[in-house]
């Protein structure tokens, strides 16, 4: 094995696998926890709220996360100076609300595919709105959610990558970096280009990463389907 | 000077010129990258559907890649990976070439379930109406596979629209690339920002309202 190839598997998987996987575990809990409440808001039959999260639904969903991305790290410290964000952190915000905004809109449909009369009969238990939701309806949508909760996953595993642009320290900048030391004149690095051996190892993480996940979710639509 | 004043109309006023041509690259690339994925996406997902050998699995092997790797990742192969082979392209090149591959993977599977979910008496009455199996496909299996397929597949194209976005790394002139370069200069970040979720918007949201038209317009007669 040629000798430059360690320190370089040793960076992307020591210094910018943590960046992907921190970046997506933020993603997805803060995707779930936002789009199952909004979700279950939207089934409400109150039109101001339901406009606005439908507003929120389709904006974040019809924007380019690149373009959010973009919002959150440069757009949001022009408008406040406070909101200012590192890079992984600013493309786990912009992954939050792409994400929240498909969850939102799967949810309300599981919730709404709960037969009316799981809401009478648990009406008549004596829960209220929120009891009836938290105890009954929610625990039966998100069974239904499960599959789209896991290709949700896989998405977010990879458009991760978004951070690459803005220069956080995930996989794929990762590679990117050890490609330019590579590439650059000795001493400073070996003046030799593995682009492709490189870029290459990089999707192969992914794959790794994602290839396992896909099948669970079409193992899951299955079963649950 | 600081430019604490925010004026949409006059960063569109000032850069109109740029920010058409930049408009117009990104639906030259998209309208490319879509033409392109619409036929990959018919040829292969008719593979598929009808379990053509060695196509079919090829085309399986094209889909669980594409799928399973960022479109970012793909970018930086074809942009930064593919020269050491000595396989160049220009600018240009890799941004339809990229996300048409990438739509055509997604778009073979929509294909393939809309020719899937065609029901087999369908196809049984071509034959025996003495139709070939190629013609029974044109005539049966096509025309209704193709409606059930529609609306996902104008969804992938949705996002290979979004996706042309990402050609601002390969420094290519689509409309992200050329608004935050021109607002680089004159920091009209805000100004800059907002015009481009203002047109994305304006141009998904024009497709979706296509896709739910064509849904009412094309149902098949039977699920009406």
């Amino acid at each position: 094995m040629p000798e430059w190839i360690e320190p370089v598997a040793r960076y992307i998987l020591l210094e910018g696998l943590p960046g992907t996987l921190r970046v997506s575990a933020i993603a997805v809990v803060g995707s779930a926890l936002i789009g199952v409440v909004f979700g279950t808001l939207m089934t409400i039959r109150f039109l101001p709220l339901r406009s606005l999260i439908r507003l929120y639904i389709e904006v974040f969903r019809g924007l380019p996360i690149l373009v959010t991305v973009f919002i959150v790290y440069f757009g949001l410290p022009s408008a406040a100076p406070s909101l200012e964000f590192g890079p992984l952190t600013a493309a786990s915000i912009a992954l939050v609300l792409w994400g929240s905004a498909q969850v939102a809109e799967a949810t309300r449909g599981a919730v709404q595919s709960i037969p009316n009369e799981q809401h009478e009969a648990s009406s008549a238990l004596g829960f209220g709105w929120v009891g009836r939701h938290r105890f009954v309806i929610l625990p039966q949508a998100l069974r239904r959610l499960l599959p789209p909760f896991v290709s949700l996953l896989v998405n977010i595993i990879q458009n991760s990558t978004l951070a690459q642009v803005i220069g956080g320290l995930e996989i794929l900048e990762a590679g990117e970096r050890q490609n330019e030391r590579l590439s650059a004149i000795p001493p400073i690095g070996l003046g030799e280009i593995h682009a492709f051996e490189i870029f290459a190892g990089v999707a192969v993480l992914f794959f790794l990463l994602s290839f396992p996940l896909t099948r669970l979710a079409a193992y899951l639509e299955k079963r649950l389907a | 000077m600081i430019l604490a004043t925010y004026d949409l109309w006059a960063f569109v006023s000032d850069n109109q010129e740029e920010l058409l041509d930049g408009l117009l690259n990104t639906l030259k690339v998209s309208a490319f990258a879509i033409a392109g994925a619409f036929v990959i996406g018919l040829v292969l997902g008719a593979a598929r559907a009808h379990r053509i050998p060695v196509v079919s699995q090829l085309t399986a092997i094209y889909v669980e890649v594409i799928r399973n790797t960022p479109i970012l990742v793909q970018i930086f192969f074809i942009f930064y990976a593919l020269p050491q082979l000595g396989i160049v392209f220009d600018q240009f090149t890799v941004a339809w070439l990229s996300v048409m591959i990438w739509g055509g993977a997604f778009n073979s599977e929509n294909f393939r379930a809309g020719f899937q979910a065609v029901a087999y008496r369908y196809r049984e009455a071509g034959y025996a109406l003495g139709f070939a199996p190629f013609s029974t496909f044109l005539n049966v299996t096509l025309p209704i596979g193709g409606r059930i397929a529609l609306p996902s597949s104008i969804n992938t194209y949705i996002s290979v629209l979004k996706n042309t976005s990402l050609m601002y790394v390969i420094g290519y002139a689509e409309l992200t690339t050329t608004s935050l370069n021109i607002s680089n200069l004159t920091l009209q970040t805000t100004e800059s920002l907002t015009m481009l979720a203002v047109v994305y918007l304006t141009l998904v949201w024009s497709l979706s309202a296509l896709i739910r038209l064509l849904e009412s317009r094309l149902a098949l007669p039977e699920s009406r």
